[in-house]
């Protein structure tokens, strides 16, 4: 690789084009993948960022999350039984370049779980992997409009155990042990000094989760180990602006979510994958990439539940290395090679 | 790109339909009424519990089946059943002819309902659920297990006798069924020849609202709706006139007063003892055996769940101590070492078939309690021999009433011994399954569970094998979710079916075998 990796990434629009002139200007090019920069929280099926054609976005997340207190119903409350509930989480995602304008994410999280010591219920946590995640986001629409520029998109994903973790051991169950299909509709308008605002709206179709029981009371007697995983709706707001000649990213994000059916977390008792779980979260993300390396970002992230219903009170940490490369190598490349 | 656009559009449909089907879960047993494997007519000879014979609960001598009485009430059921209503035709579906089955899933749901341990209050206290104050909070009842086994066990009894008197009366008056007395009137069961005065169906719905209530203080609304609706479906199923049902509902009436008068007196009042009296009855095993239980939660439960149901009258055994096991291992011996080991191995080592057993007979907090699963295994095996509503009420009769001395037997140990839990002595100890607030030795899900086969194996032998597996299996799952040790589900298991042997000797005497 000869002369300087020029790293400017304002948008996938920008980017695309950059990287393109810089793999022509690398006539020697070839073998070596071309990295340039994806990132943790951009690059997922909810964002507006699209990864060029033939290259793809591995990233490495670690979330810290904790709760001490849940709502049981509309009620906030503590329970020693569990005490503070531990959730790490390590993320290996993918994010591959179909298309300029279809993208493919593939995922798959591992999760473990434990309580603080000390707690009054002794349970062992849980730990393994999550569920696997494809999605495909499409960019149907991107156009200036006054000084900036509204970009449309949409994805749908489809989320399933990896493993057969229990679903019904909560609080320590790895997730909700159902299939999910999502819908997601997206939109972004971003100004030319790198200001954007975005929405998100989802809807989650859920299946069916499988207890290892084959009775349980949900507002009445179930005689089934099947548990119904109510669907839900998602929502983002998200405000952004791109700094230092958009090597750095900075977002505030509320992030909503309203299960459509389900039961209450009874008194003192565990909760249960047929809840109804409502949510409102805010967080911020950082993002850069580090110019020196070509290829690598890193991101940081917090962020907390601060309104719920039948959900933890929950906040969360993360760090995360991101590494993009380009996986085929151009036609022009190739004739440039010969 | 078009094409590309329908083809996603296909995939996203085939997955929300791949997603979002199969969501009918059941949420009873399903099945449709049957013809009756037999009618038992000398069932009005049987033996039954609280009362010594069935005629010792008086009922009339209908009226004629020519009097203008009955010719009337006879054209009034044709009437009603010719305006019969969507919703009508549901509940009689829903009912059945065997509602023995429909008043237990009834009493198995409540019991799942108010299976909820009251959580601290703020200042960190526990208030506990008071019958005097049935509101709460908490509410009334903590439908734990020995509440269940006792509840299951006075409503199934009380069936019993009722529909005994019902056999009884029904064979000296011969009244046949009002679809045998007019054509024009059909039947929405399989017809049978058992006579219709007094109504089984009505003995039932009274025997089980009354009692139900006096279990569930707060459900009187549910219960007098679900009352109102079983009633009414006998009289539109064509199977039952007004003066049928009158006669079921006066039977059913005076036995649940016998039952409950046994109830208010059984001792279950005093179960749950002041601190005092816990705190002495754990002294006593301190001084006796040098060890004791205590509670490990955050905060600590002043009092473990009722300390005195061991000594509650039971239905067929004298002397609870008589059926007491043998003490549980000395702390510092072989076995009791040994057993720590395989404590430690399980859970270290949790296995996907430990795990799905230790989890299949939890049964824990929220649910119907290892006594209500032995009853839904119950009611299966009920409809699959097509017991007719007698001898469904006999077999929950005789499984309850072993079930509830074996949990009478089971407390009795318990606090005799007051032996402690795995992870009060192992330190560092982790459970997949909640501890329990009750001291460990015998396991309650092995006496029990021990004692519901033992009675399912004698009346259903060709499934003894089966159900003695399956109570072997809820015995050795209480050790896979780290919460009992090896002893106290084996010992357990010998434990239970030993009592039950005492309701089994009383239900081969009692004229139905």
């Amino acid at each position: 690789m000869k002369g300087p990796f020029k790293t400017k990434i304002g948008n996938e629009h920008d980017r695309s084009i950059h990287q393109k002139k810089n793999t022509l200007s690398s006539g020697i090019v070839i073998f070596i993948a071309l990295f340039t920069i994806c990132f943790v929280q951009g690059q997922t099926p909810n964002d507006a960022l699209m990864m060029p054609s033939k290259n793809i976005c591995v990233l490495l997340g670690y979330d810290a999350g904790q709760f001490n207190r849940y709502w049981e119903g509309d009620y906030l409350r503590k329970n020693e039984t569990i005490a503070t509930v531990d959730r790490n989480t390590i993320l290996p995602m993918a994010a591959v370049g179909i298309f300029d304008n279809l993208n493919l994410y593939l995922s798959l999280p591992y999760v473990k779980t434990e309580s603080s010591e000390p707690n009054g219920g002794r349970f062992a946590g849980a730990k393994g992997f999550q569920d696997f995640g494809i999605a495909l986001k499409y960019k149907a629409l991107e156009k200036p409009i006054g000084n900036g520029r509204l970009s449309l998109l949409s994805t749908i994903g489809y989320t399933t155990p990896a493993t057969n973790y229990l679903s019904d051991y909560m609080p320590y169950s790895l997730g909700f042990g159902a299939p999910e299909f999502a819908l997601r509709g997206i939109a972004q308008y971003q100004l030319e000094n790198g200001f954007y605002i975005r929405g998100m709206l989802a809807h989650l179709w859920r299946g069916t989760t499988e207890a290892e029981r084959d009775y349980y009371y949900n507002d009445g007697s179930y005689y089934s180990a099947l548990m119904d995983v109510p669907n839900a709706w998602n929502f983002e707001g998200i405000i952004g602006a791109w700094f230092f000649d958009t090597t750095l990213k900075l977002e505030f994000n509320y992030v909503g979510l309203k299960s459509t059916s389900g039961d209450d977390i009874r008194a003192y008792n565990a909760a249960q994958p047929t809840n109804k779980v409502k949510f409102d979260r805010i967080g911020a993300s950082l993002q850069y990439y580090i110019p020196a390396i070509k290829g690598l970002g890193i991101v940081a992230y917090h962020s907390r539940v601060v309104n719920g219903l039948n959900t933890a009170k929950f906040s969360n940490t993360g760090v995360g290395l991101t590494f993009q490369f380009q996986y085929l190598k151009d036609k022009n490349q190739e004739e440039d090679a010969q | 790109m078009r094409n590309r656009n329908y083809r996603l559009l296909l995939i996203v449909l085939v997955c929300i339909l791949v997603v979002s089907c199969e969501k009918e879960i059941p949420t009873k047993l399903e099945f449709a009424n049957y013809t009756y494997s037999g009618t038992d007519e000398n069932g009005g000879d049987w033996n039954p519990i609280l009362i010594d014979n069935g005629d010792e609960i008086e009922v009339d001598a209908p009226e004629d089946v020519t009097s203008e009485n009955y010719q009337s009430e006879l054209s009034q059921l044709k009437a009603s059943i010719e305006n019969i209503n969507a919703e009508q035709k549901r509940a009689i579906n829903y009912w059945t002819n065997n509602p023995v089955v429909r008043w237990n899933e009834i009493t198995l749901e409540l019991i799942a309902k108010y299976n909820l341990i009251p959580g601290p209050n703020e200042d960190e206290s526990y208030t506990l659920p008071n019958p005097s104050n049935p509101e709460g909070p908490p509410a009334f009842p903590f439908a734990h297990p020995p509440y269940a086994s006792r509840a299951l066990a006075y409503l199934s009894v009380a069936q019993f006798d009722g529909l005994i008197s019902a056999w009884h009366y029904k064979y000296l008056y011969n009244r046949l069924a009002p679809y045998q007395q007019n054509g024009a009137i059909a039947y929405a069961y399989e017809p049978n020849d058992i006579p219709s005065y007094p109504s089984d169906g009505a003995v039932l719905a009274r025997v089980s609202k009354s009692v139900l209530l006096a279990m569930f203080p707060l459900e009187g609304e549910y219960l007098q709706k679900m009352e109102d609706e079983h009633l009414e479906s006998l009289l539109l199923s064509g199977g039952n006139v007004s003066s049928d049902i009158m006669a079921g509902v006066s039977i059913g009436d005076q036995i649940s007063a016998i039952a409950l008068a046994r109830a208010a007196n059984d001792g279950m009042k005093n179960a749950q003892t002041p601190k005092a009296v816990s705190d002495s009855i754990k002294a006593a095993a301190f001084e006796r055996f040098g060890w004791q239980w205590d509670n490990l939660e955050i905060p600590v439960r002043p009092v473990g769940l009722t300390p005195l149901f061991g000594k509650v009258r039971m239905w067929n055994i004298e002397n609870v101590e008589s059926v007491r096991p043998i003490p549980p291992p000395q702390l510092d011996s072989q076995e009791y070492l040994e057993d720590v080991a395989i404590l430690k191995d399980y859970a270290d080592n949790v296995t996907e078939e430990r795990r799905r057993i230790a989890n299949f007979w939890q049964d824990g907090l929220g649910t119907y309690t290892p006594p209500g699963h032995w009853n839904r295994f119950a009611n299966e095996f009920i409809v699959e021999s097509k017991m007719n509503p007698l001898r469904s009420a006999r077999t929950m009769a005789y499984l309850n009433m072993a079930i509830m001395d074996a949990g009478i037997s089971c407390w009795d140990a318990k606090y005799y011994y007051h032996y402690p839990r795995p992870i009060q002595n192992i330190p560092g100890f982790k459970t997949i399954a909640g501890t329990p607030n009750f001291p460990s030795y015998t396991s309650g899900h092995s006496v029990f569970s021990a004692a519901g086969a033992e009675v399912l194996a004698y009346i259903f032998p060709e499934k003894a094998s089966l159900v003695r597996g399956w109570a072997e299996e809820a015995a050795i799952s209480r050790v896979y979710g780290g919460i009992h040790w090896t002893f106290d589900a084996t010992v357990g298991t010998d434990q239970g079916r030993e009592v039950a042997q005492y309701t089994i000797d009383v239900a081969k005497t009692d004229g139905a075998d």
